[in-house]
C-alpha cells in the first residue's frame, strides 16, 4: 500500500466572479495525517476539496502535493481520490468494475484488475459482492465500494467530501471508526470535509475550523475545543455560554471583564489589553451550580431539566434574560434543585476562555 | 350502500371509456384490414362481395411496389446511419455549452422540427443544385436528416439530463482521460437511447412523405409510390400491404416487451426511455 504524501496550501485564494469562496489560506498538512475542514455549508471547504483534487485551479496561491506544485495537472494526473458526497459509483457496471476502474484507465489487465478488485473488497469486508450490481446494495456497502475504489488506485492522498451524511446515525458512527482504522492500516493522507463537529472531533488527527473562505483556528481536536482560537471556532465546536464585554482588569494570563451580569475572569485567549471589547467563553460541563468558582457568578433562574441518564442538562436564564447551560454528572441529588426559585452559576476563571470580540457561528 | 354504487357507476364509466377509447383506434384497422380480403375492386368493407386473397397475390406482383419498399429502406437506414450519430453529437454540444448559449443553440437546432417539411423538401433540393446534385434516394436522405437528427438530439439531451455530472468526475479522478470518460461512461449510459433514437429515425423517414416529395428524383419511396397511386386509383392491394405491416408492428412491439421483461427480471433496473413520438407503419387512406 502506499504512503502518504503531504499538501501544502500557500496564499491559496479561489474567487468566482464577485464571490471569494477561499479567501488567502495558508496551510501544512502532513504526509499521513487524517486532517478535516469543519465548517457549516458555503464556508469554502469543498472548494479547497477541488482546488486539491484538480477539478479547480486556484485564483491565486499554490497547491503542492509531496512537495510538487500541482498547477496545470488535471485531476486525472494527481496523486489524490476524491470520494464524493454522493459517492459518484457507476451504476451500469458490477461492483468489482467499479473498484477495478481506475486500474482498467491505467491499462491492467483484465484478470490482474479482477484480482486486485477482490482484495480491495476483502479489505472493506465485501468479499463476495464483486459480480453485484451497486443498485443491491445497502448504504454502506456502497461507501465501502467507493472507498475501495479511491484505493485502488493507490493515492497518496485521498479526500473525502462529507461521505457520511447520507447514513443513519448508526452506520455513520460505525463508519467513522471503519475510516479511521483503513487510514491507520494504509498510511494515506486523508483530507475530510464535514460540518458535523462530531465526525470531525472524533476521526481526526488535527481540523481546520473555517468561516467565509478564511481558516479560523488550525489544531488537534482536544484544542479546537478547549483552546479555541476565535469566538466562530469556540461556539461552532461545542456548545458554550457567551458573556459579552470590556476588560477591566489583567494579570497574568488572566482578564477580568465587566459585564452585565458582573465582573468575570477567565484566561486571556487572544491578547486582549485593557478596555478591548471581549467576549468570555465557558462550556456548559465546566459550569456548574455551586456557590465557589473564582471565574463568574451568576443567580440564575432554573427553565427546564434534560435528563440524559449519566448527565443532566440544565436551561437557565440569567436576570438579563440571557440562557445559561449546564451540563452536570448525575449524582443522584437534583430532586431538591427543581424547588429552588433561583440557583447559583458559577465556573472557575481557569475553565473559561476571554477572546477578542467577533463574529459568532448561526446554530 | 351509497359508496359502493358511486364506486360501481365510476367503474362502468372508465369501463365505457376505455371501450370507446380502443374501439377508436382499432376499428378503422380492423375496418381496413377486412376490406384487404373482399372481393370488391376498391378498398371497402361493405358491400363484403366474397373473402378473397388475390389481393395479396397482386400485392406480390407489384413489382413497382417492392422496389419503392426497397427505396424507403434503403433512405430509413442512411436517415438512421446520420441523424443517430449527428443528434448525439449536437445533444453533447449543448451538454457543454453554458447555459446562456445553450438556450440560443438548442434553440437553432430544435428549428428543423417546426419548420414545414415541405420547405425542407425545396430547400435540400435548392441548395444541391447549385452542387448539380439532382434528386434522389441520398438526396431523401439529406433532407430527412435535416430535421430527424433534432428528434434524436432530443432524445439524447433528455437522457444526459439524467447523467448524474459526479460520474464523470470520479472517472477524471480515477485516472480516466476524456475520451475514457467517453467510451465507459457516456457512451454506455447513452446506449438505450441510441437504440431508440435509430427506431424513431427509421420510422420517421419510412412514414415520411412531405419532405421526400420534392427530393425524390426517380427513387420512389413507399409513401410517394402509394400517394401516387391514388391518383390511377386504388385497390384493395393497398389493405393487404397494411395487413402485413400491423402485423409486423405487433410482432415486433410484443418480441420487445417480452425481451424487457426478461432482462428486468434479475432485479429492478432503470428501464430505458421508452420513444413515444413516431406512429406504427404507415396506414394509407381508403
Amino acid at each position: 500500500m502506499s504512503i502518504g504524501e503531504s499538501v501544502h496550501l500557500e496564499n491559496v485564494t479561489m474567487r468566482f466572479g464577485d464571490f471569494t469562496a477561499v479567501d488567502d489560506v495558508s496551510l501544512e498538512i502532513e504526509a499521513g495525517e487524517f486532517f478535516s475542514f469543519l465548517g457549516p455549508s458555503g464556508c469554502g471547504k469543498t472548494t479547497i476539496l477541488r482546488m486539491i483534487s484538480g477539478f479547480n485551479e486556484p485564483s491565486a496561491g499554490r497547491v503542492l502535493i509531496g512537495g510538487r506544485d500541482m498547477r496545470g495537472s488535471g485531476p486525472n494526473r494527481r496523486p489524490t481520490a476524491l470520494i464524493f458526497q454522493n459517492l459518484a459509483l457507476f451504476p451500469l457496471m458490477p461492483v468489482w468494475e467499479n473498484v477495478a476502474f481506475g486500474l482498467e484507465m491505467r491499462g491492467m489487465a483484465r484478470s490482474a484488475r479482477r484480482r486486485r478488485a477482490e482484495e480491495l473488497l476483502d479489505l472493506v469486508a465485501l468479499g463476495n459482492a464483486g459480480d453485484k450490481r451497486v443498485a443491491d446494495l445497502s448504504g454502506g456497502q456502497r461507501q465501502r465500494v467507493a472507498i475501495a475504489r479511491a484505493l485502488a488506485v493507490e493515492p497518496k492522498v485521498m479526500l473525502l467530501d462529507e461521505p457520511l451524511s447520507a447514513l443513519d446515525l448508526k452506520l455513520r458512527q460505525h463508519m467513522r471508526a471503519e475510516l479511521r482504522a483503513i487510514q491507520k492500516r494504509t498510511g494515506v493522507t486523508f483530507i475530510y470535509i464535514t460540518h458535523d463537529q462530531g465526525e470531525a472531533l472524533t476521526m481526526s488527527d488535527r481540523i481546520a475550523v473555517m468561516s467565509r473562505g478564511r481558516l479560523e483556528q488550525v489544531a488537534r481536536p482536544d484544542a479546537v475545543y478547549n483552546e479555541p482560537a476565535t469566538p466562530f471556532a469556540a461556539s461552532f465546536v461545542g456548545e458554550a455560554n457567551i458573556f459579552q464585554g470590556r476588560v477591566v482588569g489583567l494579570s497574568a494570563e488572566e482578564v477580568e471583564i465587566e459585564t452585565d451580569l458582573g465582573r468575570m475572569r477567565a484566561r486571556n485567549g487572544g491578547d486582549l489589553r485593557q478596555g478591548d471589547r471581549a467576549m468570555l467563553f465557558v462550556r456548559p460541563e465546566r459550569s456548574s451550580i455551586a456557590l465557589g468558582g473564582d471565574g463568574g457568578r451568576i443567580e440564575a433562574e432554573l427553565v427546564e431539566m434534560e435528563f440524559e441518564g449519566s448527565f443532566i442538562n440544565l436551561r437557565l436564564r440569567a436576570p438579563n434574560r440571557q440562557p445559561i447551560m449546564v451540563q452536570m454528572a448525575n449524582d443522584g441529588g437534583l430532586g431538591e434543585m427543581a424547588r429552588m426559585a433561583s440557583v447559583p452559576v458559577s465556573f472557575a476563571a481557569r475553565a473559561a476562555i476571554a477572546l477578542p470580540e467577533g463574529e459568532l457561528a448561526h446554530q | 350502500m351509497n359508496r359502493l354504487s358511486s364506486r360501481v357507476i365510476l367503474r362502468s364509466f372508465i369501463l365505457l371509456y376505455l371501450v370507446a377509447f380502443f374501439a377508436y383506434l382499432f376499428l378503422p384497422l380492423l375496418y381496413m384490414s377486412a376490406a384487404a380480403f373482399n372481393q370488391s375492386r376498391f378498398p371497402a368493407t361493405v358491400p363484403w362481395q366474397g373473402f378473397t386473397l388475390e389481393w395479396f397475390d397482386a400485392l406480390l406482383n407489384d413489382s413497382m411496389l417492392w422496389s419503392s419498399l426497397g427505396n424507403s429502406l434503403l433512405v430509413g437506414a442512411g436517415v438512421v446511419a446520420l441523424s443517430v450519430p449527428i443528434g448525439l453529437n449536437a445533444a453533447l454540444l449543448l451538454h457543454l455549452l453554458q447555459k446562456r448559449v445553450r438556450t440560443l443553440a438548442y434553440g437553432v437546432m430544435v428549428s428543423p422540427i417546426l419548420m414545414p417539411g415541405v420547405i425542407l423538401g425545396i430547400s435540400t433540393l435548392v441548395f444541391w443544385r447549385g452542387f448539380d446534385v439532382g434528386g434522389g434516394w441520398h438526396l431523401a436522405v439529406l433532407a430527412q436528416t435535416t430535421f430527424i437528427a433534432s428528434y434524436c438530439m432530443m432524445m439524447f439531451q433528455a437522457r444526459l439530463q439524467r447523467l448524474d455530472p459526479t460520474w464523470e468526475e470520479a472517472a477524471l479522478d480515477l485516472g480516466a482521460s476524456h475520451f475514457q470518460v467517453m467510451r465507459r461512461i457516456m457512451l454506455p449510459f447513452l446506449a438505450p437511447t441510441a437504440i431508440g433514437a435509430a427506431v424513431i429515425a427509421f420510422l420517421q423517414s419510412f412514414e415520411n412523405y412531405n419532405t421526400t416529395l420534392f427530393v425524390y428524383g426517380s427513387d420512389r419511396t413507399l409513401t410517394i409510390y402509394l400517394a401516387g397511386k391514388v391518383r390511377v386509383g386504388l385497390t384493395p392491394a393497398v389493405n393487404a400491404l397494411s395487413v402485413i405491416f400491423i402485423l409486423l408492428t405487433v410482432a415486433a412491439a410484443v418480441l420487445f416487451e417480452w425481451r424487457r421483461r426478461a432482462e428486468a427480471r434479475p432485479a429492478a433496473r432503470p428501464v430505458p426511455a421508452k420513444a413515444s413520438l413516431g406512429r406504427a407503419a404507415p396506414v394509407p387512406a381508403e
